[in-house]
């Protein structure tokens, strides 16, 4: 197309590029906007983004990309941008009173006022002139009333001054030459308007702060850039930064906050505390075996029930009881199992009192628990099972097994050496997209029990039953009125590796399973 | 073709963006989010009120509470979220640390509230709500099984064990959990959570969990599931199901269980808590307060402290929600007037109810409070030895911070 039709190519060149400018300018606009407020690691993805986009885009090099380079761009926006954001959030101290940018907490603490001492607090009536601009009628306690208009220096007015009409039983003017008085009920629409306007000349300025009064409102905070720190206007205190709040040399410290670097502070923390780490291993160590003996024991039940029922009368019967477990959500599966375990309400527990003379405490006791809920684990899964090898077992020929008959093989023989090589084959994936899936299977373990029984001694609460996805709930999401995400941040950065150990595991475990065939 | 009909977007989209900041200009109104829908047709009433009157229409919507608390935490200083929340006062700290919550003026309306709802809603010294209802949990008893109010926690145990082994129950007294709801327990033995200090700040310098108090109270309750008459397994569904059909004698509960009683009609009395001896000042619960909160980020800020100052608290308004949803009001007189023998039973338990702290630190005891109460009543730990771990717990997250 480029060498038959130049002037076309040409033009498109063009076209292309003002599209691309504009792009850019649109983009530089929203990564500088983004700087002004301190939002570093956003326009710094934004910033590569942009760079990638404009060179896919004007680059002929790069024109087999093009038709997915916003896609790739997305890619790296929604998946790279959060995890490099987590490692960020990890080193900084963001969390409940640290929420905002520095420049962020600077404007809110600077829209803050005060009324100095000795300065007048009036009640106020509003007029409109026909141009939008407003005018107030101030009444002190005591004393004749002001006319405060912006940009003009308030002062008291009589009557037939500067316009001022009659005054009313209250003392306010029934009309100002050039305004319209307002009634209270229509002042009311338009006092977030007037609440932002500073009436008189500067530096003597009154503005609005309720629907009763009007005051003499001075900013209380201002920032001096020269210093870094804040001036209190009102005191003269100083607040310099420290540790991502404004302090005064008295240890008076402002609110808000602003997110700061901390370093490895968090990481330090609990790594290097043994009663931090040792129980993280622990629990570490019973996430594997939970979600191991789930898939295991799923699987075996699974392939047992299979093999126990193929070909039985009423097999069809049975197996369609056998799915129950599966269309019942599992929610509701698991409170009623919680339900039924419960010590005091269940059944299970007289029906065990009554043959064993005891009843397992399951909830209390660690290990019970533990059993608990794998089993019930067990009966959500094992359907799953149960469907997949009846499925893959039809798909393994009959003659292998008439082949293994002649050869003089027995029923067990004949499963060892071929229905379970060939059905770990074909499912193996799946047992380890189990596998993976257990692993973080936040439901059963929260509703169950919520990781609990508590376990002993430990710097942060945890759980004998917790898996590494509940413990971080619970110390980073459960508390209502806490939010350290810098903490929680840093801790998923340790889960990550934790858990990435695993995905290397299991891929060499798959590829090796691969090769041997 | 394929340019300049991206050109044309990049246009149509401009355009968009200017159009649409040109609207969002003109009508002035204002947005309620509240937590639970109980109040809801009545705020909607109250809001076509406001319009008529002021011109200023109200929007109420319902709001997940941990969804308001992400909005008013996360997103308010970016100008996300509503003009005006209705919460309960322990969410009230991190929004007042992170900016969000406007100062409210009363003036003389002051006193016309109760002075423990003012005091909940109070943040290092000024107002940042305005209250609306108080709520607190009270001591109920089978009024069939036991008559007479216990003045001890010690006869509660010795009725229950009386009750138990004459076979009448299974369960001495039903504890929904180890925390909220037996905290009269501790407090009748002088355990507290956090003190307050010369200003009238709860603060973290006092910290009382692990207090003699805290640790009596917890002896108190693994001694009765040493002598077998509560279960070691505290659970909050078995206690209520345990009281309503009949088989515990006692239930540390509030308002929300009434209804559930009343349903399968068990015989039951509210009362005020058990002290730790005889003559003893009796335990007190934790008061929530649930009030109204101006987004201090909002443009409209100064619009909704009006609606809610010079609107909205008025006796009649107070009244009008009360009649809507019948929840202790936290206007005095109409607090005071409440006649029913339930509400009259609650508000002798909490009448010397202390606001649950709402600073920060709050939030770090709860899992560490409920961790040391389990390992008492599980054997694994005395209660000093829990008592202070919990304590070591709350201080490094704090620490972490």
């Amino acid at each position: 197309m480029n060498q038959s039709s130049p002037q076309l190519s040409r033009l498109s060149y063009v076209i292309n590029l003002g599209v691309v400018g504009v792009m850019l300018v649109a983009m530089m606009r929203v990564i500088l906007m983004m700087m002004a407020d301190g939002l570093y690691p956003l326009a710094s993805a934004l910033s590569a983004i942009t760079v990638f986009l404009a060179l896919v885009y004007l680059r002929r090099r790069f024109t087999p990309v093009r038709w997915f380079g916003i896609g790739i761009a997305l890619a790296l926006l929604f998946t790279l941008y959060p995890i490099l954001f987590t490692l960020y959030l990890s080193v900084t101290n963001m969390g409940s009173g640290h929420l905002m940018t520095k420049p962020q907490a600077v404007d809110q603490l600077e829209s803050q006022l005060y009324l100095p001492e000795g300065g007048q607090t009036y009640g106020w009536t509003a007029y409109e002139s026909p141009g939008g601009n407003y005018a107030l009628w101030l009444l002190p306690e005591e004393g004749p009333g002001l006319l405060a208009i912006p940009g003009q220096s308030i002062e008291a007015v009589t009557v037939g001054e500067r316009g001022v009409g009659e005054l009313d039983d209250d003392g306010i003017p029934e009309s100002i030459e050039g305004y319209e008085r307002l009634p209270v009920n229509r002042t009311v629409a338009i006092i977030p308007a007037l609440g932002a306007i500073d009436f008189g000349k500067a530096p003597n300025t009154v503005r609005i702060r309720s629907l009763r009064e009007a005051a003499e409102l001075k900013q209380k905070y201002r920032y001096d850039d020269g210093q870094d720190a804040i001036v209190d206007e009102e005191t003269g205190t100083l607040f310099k930064p420290l540790k991502g709040t404004f302090t005064s040399v008295e240890g008076e410290e402002l609110t808000p906050g602003y997110i700061v670097y901390v370093g490895i502070k968090h990481f330090d923390h609990f790594i290097g505390n043994a009663r931090f780490r040792e129980p993280l291993f622990k629990i570490f160590g019973w996430n594997v075996a939970f979600a191991f003996w789930s898939v295991f024991l799923s699987f075996a039940v699974g392939l047992m029930v299979t093999l126990l029922f193929e070909g039985l009368p009423g097999s069809r019967l049975i197996r369609a009881l056998l799915i129950i477990p599966w269309p019942i959500p599992v929610l509701i599966s698991i409170l009623i199992w919680r339900n039924m375990l419960n010590p005091d309400l269940g059944f299970v527990a007289p029906a065990l009192e009554s043959i064993f003379g005891s009843s397992p405490a399951w909830f209390q006791d660690a290990a019970w628990t533990r059993i608990g809920l794998i089993m019930v684990n067990v009966w959500l899964s094992y359907p799953y099972f149960y469907v997949i090898s009846a499925g893959a077992i039809r798909s393994i020929p009959h003659e292998i097994y008439d082949a293994a008959v002649v050869d003089g093989a027995g029923h067990w023989n004949k499963f060892y050496h071929i229905t379970l090589p060939l059905l770990l084959r074909i499912l193996m994936p799946l047992l380890i997209a189990s596998f993976t899936f257990n692993f973080n299977n936040f439901n059963v373990i929260y509703i169950f029990n919520f990781g609990r029984p508590p376990m002993p001694d430990t710097i942060v609460p945890m759980g004998q039953t917790d898996i590494l996805i509940s413990f971080v709930y619970r110390l980073a999401f459960i508390n209502t009125n806490v939010t350290n995400y810098g903490l929680a941040a840093a801790i998923t950065v340790m889960l990550f590796f934790l858990i990435s150990m695993m995905v290397v595991f299991q891929v060499r475990f798959t590829n090796l399973f691969r090769e041997a065939e | 073709m394929k340019k300049s009909l991206s050109l044309l977007v990049i246009v149509v989209l401009l355009s968009v963006i200017g159009a649409s900041s040109l609207v969002s200009a003109q009508d002035v109104s204002l947005t309620l989010w509240v937590y639970d829908d109980g109040r809801l047709e009545v705020l909607n009433q109250l809001g076509e009120q406001f319009e008529a009157e002021y011109g200023v229409s109200l929007s109420v919507e319902v709001v997940d509470l941990s969804e308001i608390r992400n909005t008013m935490t996360l997103g308010a200083a970016s100008g996300e979220g509503p003009d005006m929340i209705i919460i309960p006062h322990d969410n009230l700290g991190p929004l007042v640390e992170n900016g969000a919550a406007a100062v409210i003026d009363l003036g003389d309306k002051a006193e016309s509230y109760l002075p423990n709802a003012i005091d909940g809603f109070t943040y290092n010294g000024a107002l940042y709500g305005l209250p609306l209802a108080v709520e607190n949990i009270g001591f109920f008893r089978n009024s069939e099984l036991v008559p007479d109010a216990p003045a001890t926690w010690a006869e509660v145990a010795e009725i229950g064990q009386a009750l138990f082994d004459e076979g009448k129950i299974d369960s001495a007294i039903g504890l929904p959990d180890l925390t909220y709801n037996i905290y009269p327990v501790f407090t009748s033995f002088g355990g507290y959570i956090f003190g307050r200090d010369d200003a009238g700040n709860f603060t973290v310098e006092d910290f009382g969990l692990n207090n003699e108090g805290m640790a009596a109270g917890l002896a108190w309750v693994k001694s009765l599931v040493d002598m077998g008459i509560v279960s070691d397994n505290i659970d909050w569904e078995s206690s209520h199901v345990l009281f309503e059909t009949g088989r515990s004698a006692f239930i540390m509960t509030g308002p929300w269980a009434i209804n559930r009683f009343d349903t399968a009609g068990v015989p039951y009395a509210i009362s005020a808590f058990p002290a730790a001896e005889e003559g003893g000042e009796p335990g007190y619960p934790f008061l929530g307060v649930q009030g109204l909160v101006v987004n201090a980020y909002k443009e409209n800020a100064l619009l909704a402290q009006v609606f809610a100052v010079d609107f909205l608290a008025t006796e009649e308004n107070y009244q009008a929600i009360f009649d809507a949803e019948p929840r202790p009001s936290a206007w005095a007189s109409i607090f005071n007037a409440a006649e029913d023998p339930n509400t009259a039973g609650f508000n002798a338990a909490g009448v010397n109810a202390v606001p649950m702290p709402s600073i920060p630190a709050m939030g770090y005891v709860w899992d560490a409070w409920v961790n040391a109460g389990t390992l008492v009543v599980q054997g694994e730990l005395s209660p000093e030895e829990a008592l202070d771990g919990a304590v070591a717990q709350v201080l490094a997250q704090l620490e972490a911070d």
